[in-house]
């Protein structure tokens, strides 16, 4: 359980190991975000409502197919986990010194901030998991096993992309109102571009630009992943692209990330 | 108070040198000092003096620009989580996940530090400071005393060798801070050294064995509170602000000035 043992005056001093330290800090954070009520309207009541919402009436025939409106649900719910919920509390924390008390425990600084990315990556599975239940039980939309599997998996892969967005966000902006501020002001478009790339209404221009959106490039695999359209060259390219954003928006988030409130 | 001291039989911690810049501002301009074992030590300096700065080198939360810091012969630039084990550490300002109860606060912290704390004994570490009956509230339901002493238990919940406070008994009313000042010297009874800042004179007068006075992130003297007094009550800075009998607090403005710190 530890590994740095300082003998004191018949008492003895240890730092736990990191997988004991990550494992008590999964714990705390996994109980804090089932308490938080934003994270799990975020997490489960938007993309449920959205699921149900865009079949009544004549709304699913003007939005797209079931597959579409699964993965409209899906993207709602990672963009709201991930560029909302995930970089308000990250701020709120910082704000308040929660991880400036964390780190002066023996804890690595590391294991603070995967915690709370396991956590977010948790309740993303659960939440495409509960969406395609919902859609398969109450909705009538069903796939093919192997395409369940292939979507829970392209869930995560866009969970995180929103979630180094939000990290992104969380290390550029020091202040948690102005974040607040700038996390709505950026959910909008990032829903949005991911509505119009398979759909020249807009104009080529804004179709191009959305298809290769985080969101588009989401909207995409989706579809593959769901079996709507065949997985083709735009698919591996969606993938190339979406595994590049994470990566530069993470190296942008962890760069310029700061423990405390400046 | 401090009369019963425990006899002195090493060092807790040592500090030479210490160097502590935010781009061209020093905060910290070569201060060196040693603490030991089960002494009370008291910081104490005008707003900017780098009293703060100097306890978060120490707590590794600050990265030096140079010098060396030691704690019982470990060094914490070079082993900072081995360091962190044998610190615990109340921050002047304070938070915890917001989200958590204050019993799974005090399981998370001990679990961080690899103390292994059943539910009874939670409840009777909070029990024996009187928050028995607040260990299903929220941290921010607690009154700023409550708040004072559960940080204060969650610092010293691993039974470490040197205790660092700074700024502990800030914002309370006279009761909790005598409360406060006994729980502290009940730390020392129990063989720890404690590092504390503090603006109150009457608390580095009560509480401290020795006490250091800086100014521009510089320790300008260090001595007993009366040792302090008998070597500067002749100075004419110190008897320029002296009203009748030279005071720890006309020692402190004669060295530190009289003009205001933001």
């Amino acid at each position: 359980m530890t590994d740095d043992v300082v003998p004191l005056q018949g008492r003895s001093v240890a730092a736990p190991t990191w997988s004991s330290s990550l494992k008590v800090l999964l714990r705390a954070d996994t109980t804090a975000q089932l308490r938080t009520s934003l994270s799990l309207v975020l997490t489960f009541a938007l993309p449920l409502i959205l699921l149900v919402a865009t079949g009544l009436g004549k709304n699913s025939a003007v939005l797209g197919g079931p597959a579409f409106r699964i993965s409209l649900a899906l993207t709602v719910g990672l963009v709201s986990i991930g560029t909302v919920g995930y970089s308000l509390a990250i701020a709120r924390d910082r704000d308040t010194g929660v991880f400036q008390r964390l780190r002066v425990t023996p804890a690595p600084s590391w294991t603070i901030m995967v915690s709370r990315w396991i956590v977010q990556l948790g309740a993303v599975l659960v939440m495409a998991i509960v969406v395609l239940v919902v859609a398969a039980v109450f909705v009538g939309i069903t796939l093919r096993p192997q395409n369940y599997l292939f979507t829970v998996l392209i869930a995560l892969l866009g969970s995180a992309v929103f979630l180094s967005i939000g990290q992104a966000i969380v290390g550029l902006i020091a202040s948690a109102d102005t974040l607040n501020a700038a996390g709505r002001l950026l959910y909008v478009p990032l829903i949005g571009l991911s509505l119009f790339g398979d759909s020249d209404r807009l104009g080529t221009t804004v179709e191009l630009v959305s298809r290769w959106s985080p969101g588009g490039c989401l909207e995409t695999l989706l579809s593959a992943a769901m079996g709507a359209t065949a997985w083709s060259g735009q698919s591996w390219g969606a993938l190339f692209a979406s595994t590049g954003y994470t990566l530069l928006f993470a190296v942008i988030g962890i760069r310029w990330f700061q423990w405390g409130a400046r | 108070m401090t009369s019963e001291a425990p006899p002195v039989t090493g060092l807790a911690l040592q500090v030479r040198d210490l160097h502590v810049s935010y781009g061209p501002k020093r905060a910290v301009d070569g201060v060196s000092l040693d603490i030991n074992e089960g002494e009370i030590f008291g910081l104490l300096g005008p707003n900017g003096a780098g009293k703060t700065s100097t306890l978060s080198a120490i707590e590794g939360l600050l990265k030096p620009t140079s010098g060396s810091i030691l704690i019982r012969q470990v060094d914490v630039r070079a082993n900072p989580r081995k360091a962190k084990a044998l610190i615990g550490v109340q921050l002047q300002s304070t938070s915890f996940q917001s989200e958590l109860k204050i019993s799974e606060i005090v399981k998370l912290y001990a679990g961080l530090y690899g103390v292994p704390l059943t539910k009874p004994a939670i409840f009777d570490s909070l029990a024996e400071i009187h928050l028995g009956d607040e260990a299903s509230r929220r941290f921010s339901q607690l009154s700023g005393g409550q708040q004072k002493r559960l940080s204060l238990l969650i610092a010293t919940i691993h039974d470490p060798p040197l205790v660092l406070l700074d700024e502990p008994t800030s914002g309370l009313d006279p009761q909790a801070r005598r409360q406060l000042w006994d729980r502290i010297e009940r730390i020392r009874k129990s063989g720890r050294s404690i590092l504390l800042t503090t603006h109150s004179m009457e608390e580095a007068q009560s509480v401290c064995d020795r006490v250091a006075i800086m100014n521009r992130g510089k320790i300008l003297t260090v001595d007993t509170p009366a040792g302090l007094i008998e070597k500067h009550k002749k100075d004419p800075n110190v008897l320029a602000v002296a009203r009748g009998q030279v005071t720890l607090e006309d020692v402190f403005i004669g060295l530190t000035g009289r003009e205001l710190r933001d």
